[in-house]
């Protein structure tokens, strides 16, 4: 009797489910062999991180938005030299591995930066740009130097300048005729150099006692800086090189004026999408016109100005001789015409 | 992290509170950093445009700080800064839904600071802000720009009434409810109407007629708050204004006391210079002549319109997705216009049958509008089966109590409006439970029954009438109302001018020595006090330019009638002076003197003067009224008014007991009702004692005693036991003589 109990007992082990529990590790079973062992070193012969690792062009939009957006400037300053010795290091005909389309909008905030060296560091890397794309963006561009010209701080303005003329050596034509280009940038100088005129008329001659202004060393730059840009402005350039061109072709001529424009957006002047467009915010695209509008709200600020900087003897009396010559010479040719449109 | 790198050079420059300060002292001299920070501002301002959402404020300062800081000093500029607010509009308009938070807060808090300083007009600003707050997603900026709205309406209004800003805005909300009522962006006329209307800014018809228009839009919320405006708007704005008035009275004297003993110091005495001026401020407030304030259900032009198609639109309508509660809440208010206009709106009485049984949920707010709905211009045949339907569902032996005497208590409230809905078998029926054996069925039986003692007393059978009841029926001076039959109407107070005049002339009778009853030369006293009313007032209204005229307006030949020829009335007045010998003299004289009000009116205009004593007069019989015990005529007619002032509510119509569960705080309340305040368990003397300590009292001599030292007690203590014989006599008999003389110094002065 009491055998046959142990019996059924043993029998019915077998078959007896194994108890699951949550948040145990499942029993193991019984047939589980033990792979595991220990060894004193692995040698791997082969090492590619590849299927993580990024690529470099991943890594080089990574930096990009590190750069424009990292809250230390450290990291940012970092991060925009990684991305200047990329494209400096590039070879020659290699595209860029972001186009510049891309890279300017998120950069050009950095030229308000507090940090001097990420500012010197990306005006660095703009120099690297290629000047033919620059042209079309200019307008933006010239958004964050003007904000940078008037900024509060003295370094900013500086390097604001230094932007500007890069601006010129690149796209001279395009600074000046842009929307906005001319007129509101000739302001922006007005009130960075002091020589700005309140539009409430008032009778009372104020003593310039502009917190900045004509402080210090700035202000010869700023003198040479506008004459670079009233010389891209009022003075014509003298090559032609489309008439050139196309002497060699004789039955056509101006085929180029024919063709479709190389530029984007080349009836930009006829302004057809946009808002309206005032006065400050017009595009100046000939010569005359910028001589008329200088003339007429700009000049005799200037005159005096540069009058008074003349004065002023050293460094900034020099530069105030090249501005004035090259007021004369651009100013020359431009008579009066009655301004009544 | 941004703030760091400004570098201590840069700080001069860069600290704008403080340029701002500079240039709020002389902004002449710093004109110049002003264009560089206004420049500086410019070029922010276009790259902001040309990325709206993506610029960020970086840099050491951000657009932000840079338009608080030309809102701030644009005064100073307006020739410079001319464009400013438009910037601001465009910006803030176009892409407010992109803007970052904080930015957008600025702007809108400088266009409030720019209307404050009144560079823009508040149209102009409303006219930015309203359709924001209309379409933005965020709710921040939503309650941001109610508020500044709100404030800027009461700004505008608070010196005088700006009636053409009022008029567009109000122009504007009516707009948004007509121009689409499905939509829920009504709520926001709702919301600005109600609060604007609570705060007595807009109180005229035309704010009115926005809230019908929300309550006859499709959209539930709108819906609700329209109906809850008109039901409930009146009294929330009496609550404010009485609110307003207790606010706070400061103690002039206390402060003036203060200042006496306190350190004086110059802010000390600038603090009592302005509670001065308050006081000074709410007095002139209190003097100034009350203002007229309609309710908003009297201001309603066509409310039988407005009833008819509420009832069609929401309650009738089987579409309509109104849920029992809003149901309920548009049901009370097309019955208390009904009520309180006596309008006509049959079809609404047969709405209400299927909904009078006692299973129906919150039955007793049916049957509150019911009789709130009921006038005395209802037809009985409308009233009747309702009447009956209520007594067959409520009232029976086999319902509940609470059940009968909501069903008795709401018979009672439609009858008291409209008596003629009630047959007699069925009053009789009902006044047989007044020997029920619950207390609110017996309440509410014998309400119905005193009321029918008054109203009806032919219905009720012969032993119920009561002693009065019977014996007016007897002498037919009780008689059965019409339909539609109303009072004449009289000029209340009447009788009591006309007593009054009568004793004055006694009065100069018996100061000339003339027989008090003589009635010959009646007419040159009359005449003259006329003369004296008269020329009283066209002393008055001297400045006035229109005095004149309506003293022509009767050409009737009433107007001699004041020669009393014909004016019998006089004497009898006196003789009701003197007192009645007998009930019968008294009755005939009460006969009269009814007569005698009608003519008192017809037969002559009551000058200024007379108008002036009435109203005095009727206030003291007002008074009078207040305090005595009340006829029961004059708690009829009372009951019947109520309804006019506030509707009827479930509450009354339960009565006594309670038709639904008591909610968790009604029991607390219950069960602390009675027991006072008491925040802390202490003892009853240590309150006590706090109490007075707050209010800066001393303590008793028994208090006193209790808390002395012990040791100093204790030396008494021990003498007490060595005295002598003669010693303790001599104290016990001391004791004596100061209890006779009332303590140690004594009751002299008494």
């Amino acid at each position: 009797m009491g055998s046959s109990v142990r019996k059924k007992r043993e029998k019915k082990k077998d078959f007896q489910k194994p108890k699951l529990k949550v948040g145990k590790t499942k029993a193991k079973a019984d047939n589980f062999t033990d792979t595991s062992f220990k060894s004193k070193a692995i040698v791997v012969n082969q090492q590619s991180l590849s299927t993580t690792a990024p690529s470099s062009s991943s890594q080089f939009s990574h930096y990009l938005s590190l750069a424009s957006s990292s809250k230390s400037d450290s990291q940012r300053r970092d991060a925009l030299s990684y991305l200047t010795t990329q494209i400096a290091s590039k070879p020659v005909n290699d595209p860029m591995p972001l186009p510049t389309a891309i890279l300017l909008p998120k950069l050009l905030p950095l030229i308000l930066d507090g940090s001097s060296s990420v500012r010197s560091q990306v005006l660095r890397l703009f120099r690297l740009l290629s000047p033919s794309d620059i042209g079309d963006r200019v307008e933006q561009a010239l958004l964050y130097t003007r904000a940078g010209m008037t900024h509060l701080a003295a370094e900013i303005r500086v390097d604001a300048l230094a932007v500007l003329e890069w601006l010129l050596e690149v796209a001279k034509d395009d600074v000046v005729t842009c929307p906005g280009g001319w007129v509101k940038t000739l302001k922006t100088f007005m009130s960075m150099m002091g020589w700005a005129v309140s539009s409430s008329s008032s009778k009372w001659t104020s003593a310039s006692k502009v917190s900045f202004g004509k402080a210090g060393k700035a202000f010869p730059r700023q003198l040479l800086v506008l004459a670079q840009f009233l010389k891209a402005g009022l003075i014509e350039t003298d090559t032609e090189p489309t008439i050139g061109k196309d002497s060699g072709l004789f039955p056509l001529c101006d085929v180029a004026r024919h063709m479709i424009p190389q530029r984007s957006n080349a009836f930009a002047h006829l302004n057809l999408f946009g808002s309206s467009r005032d006065e400050e915010g017009e595009m100046y695209i000939d010569r005359e016109d910028r001589q008329r509008v200088f003339q007429r709200r700009f000049q005799s600020a200037v005159a005096i100005g540069v009058a008074n900087a003349k004065k002023e003897a050293g460094e900034a009396g020099r530069s105030a001789s090249v501005l004035s010559k090259v007021l004369l010479e651009g100013m020359a040719d431009y008579e009066s015409v009655d301004d009544t449109q | 992290m941004v703030k760091k790198r400004v570098g201590a050079l840069e700080k001069v420059d860069a600290d704008l509170p403080n340029l701002q300060y500079k240039i709020r002292r002389d902004p002449k001299s710093y004109t110049e950093d002003f264009l560089n920070q206004y420049g500086q501002y410019q070029s922010q301002r276009d790259i902001f445009m040309v990325s709206p959402s993506t610029a960020t404020s970086t840099g050491i300062i951000s657009f932000r700080d840079l338009i608080d800081f030309v809102a701030h000093v644009s005064d100073c500029f307006p020739e410079d800064t001319a464009e400013f607010p438009e910037d601001l509009k465009t910006i803030i308009t176009r892409h407010h839904a992109e803007l970052e938070s904080e930015l957008r807060e600025k702007i809108v808090g400088s266009l409030c600071l720019l209307r404050k300083k009144e560079i823009i007009d508040s149209s102009s600003l409303l006219d930015t802000l309203f359709p924001i707050l209309v379409s933005t997603p965020s709710k921040t900026l939503r309650t941001l720009l109610f508020q500044k709205i709100l404030s800027d309406l009461r700004a505008s209004n608070s010196k005088h009434t700006n009636h053409r800003m009022n008029r567009t805005m109000q122009n504007a909300l009516f707009n948004l409810l007509t121009s689409d009522r499905t939509s829920q962006k009504g709520i926001w006329a709702v919301k600005i109407t109600r609060e604007l209307w609570k705060r007595q800014i807009w109180t005229d018809a035309k704010a009115v007629e926005i809230m019908k228009e929300a309550s006859l839009a499709d959209n539930e919320k709108v819906i609700g708050g329209g109906v809850r405006f008109f039901l409930g708007g009146d009294k929330e704005r009496e609550e404010t204004l009485e609110d307003d008035s207790s606010d706070e009275e400061i103690d002039i004297g206390k402060l003036k006391h203060q200042g006496l003993i306190n350190k004086k110091s110059r802010k000390k005495k600038k603090s009592l210079d302005d509670a001065v001026k308050k006081v000074r401020k709410n007095e002139k407030k209190k003097n100034q002549p009350h203002q007229l304030n309609f309710s908003a259900l009297h201001l309603l032009h066509d409310p039988q319109g407005f009833a008819e198609t509420l009832f069609q639109k929401h309650l009738q309508n089987g579409k309509s997705k109104l849920n029992l509660e809003q149901k309920l809440l548009v049901l009370q208010l097309v019955s208390r216009l009904v009520g309180l206009h006596k309008l006509t709106v049959i079809s609404l009485y047969s709405y209400f049958i299927k909904y009078l049984t006692p299973r129906q949920p919150s039955v007793t707010s049916f049957l509150a509008s019911l009789a709130q709905a009921t006038h005395n211009l209802v037809p009985p045949d409308a009233l009747e089966p309702l009447v009956q339907k209520i007594a067959n569902e409520f009232v029976s032996e086999a319902s509940a109590s609470e059940v009968a005497s909501a069903g008795l208590n709401a018979i009672r409230e439609i009858c008291v409006r409209q008596p003629l809905a009630m047959s007699d078998t069925l009053l009789q029926d009902l006044v047989m439970y007044r020997k029920s054996k619950d207390k609110g069925t017996v309440m509410a039986a014998k309400g119905l029954l005193s009321l029918y003692r008054e109203v009806g007393a032919d219905l009720l059978k012969k032993r119920d009438r009561g002693k009065t009841a019977s014996m007016g029926l007897k002498s037919g001076s009780i008689k059965e109302r019409r339909f539609g039959e109303e009072d004449a109407g009289g000029i209340e107070g009447l009788e009591l001018l006309e007593e009054w005049k009568a004793e004055e002339r006694k009065r100069k009778r018996a100061e000339r020595g003339l027989p008090s009853d003589a009635g010959s030369d009646e007419e040159g006293d009359d005449e003259e006090d006329e003369e004296a009313g008269w020329a009283k007032w066209d002393a008055e209204s001297d400045a006035s330019s229109d005095s004149g005229g309506w003293i022509n307006v009767e050409s009737d030949d009433d107007i001699n009638i004041s020669d009393s020829d014909d004016e019998k009335p006089a004497p009898k007045k006196v003789k009701f002076e003197i007192p009645a010998e007998d009930g019968d003299e008294k009755e005939n004289a009460n006969k009269n003197l009814e007569q005698k009000i009608s003519n008192l009116a017809t037969t002559k205009i009551l000058t200024p003067a007379d108008l002036a004593k009435l109203q005095e007069l009727r206030l003291q019989a007002d008074l009078n009224k207040a305090m005595g015990p009340k006829s029961k005529s004059a708690r009829q007619k009372e009951l019947a008014a109520r309804h006019t002032d506030d509707g009827l509510t479930a509450e009354q119509i339960e009565g006594l007991s309670k038709f639904r569960k008591s909610t968790k705080e009604e029991m607390v309340a219950l069960a602390r009702e009675g027991k006072g305040d008491r925040s802390e368990h202490k003892s009853t003397q240590s309150l006590r004692r706090a109490k007075k300590d707050a209010e800066g009292k001393s303590t008793t001599n028994k208090e006193k005693a209790r808390k002395k030292n012990f040791l100093m007690t204790l030396g008494k203590a021990k003498y007490k036991q060595k005295r002598s014989l003669t010693q303790t006599k001599r104290v016990l008999q001391g004791h004596i003589e100061r209890s006779k003389r009332g303590g140690k110094r004594g009751n002299v002065g008494m």
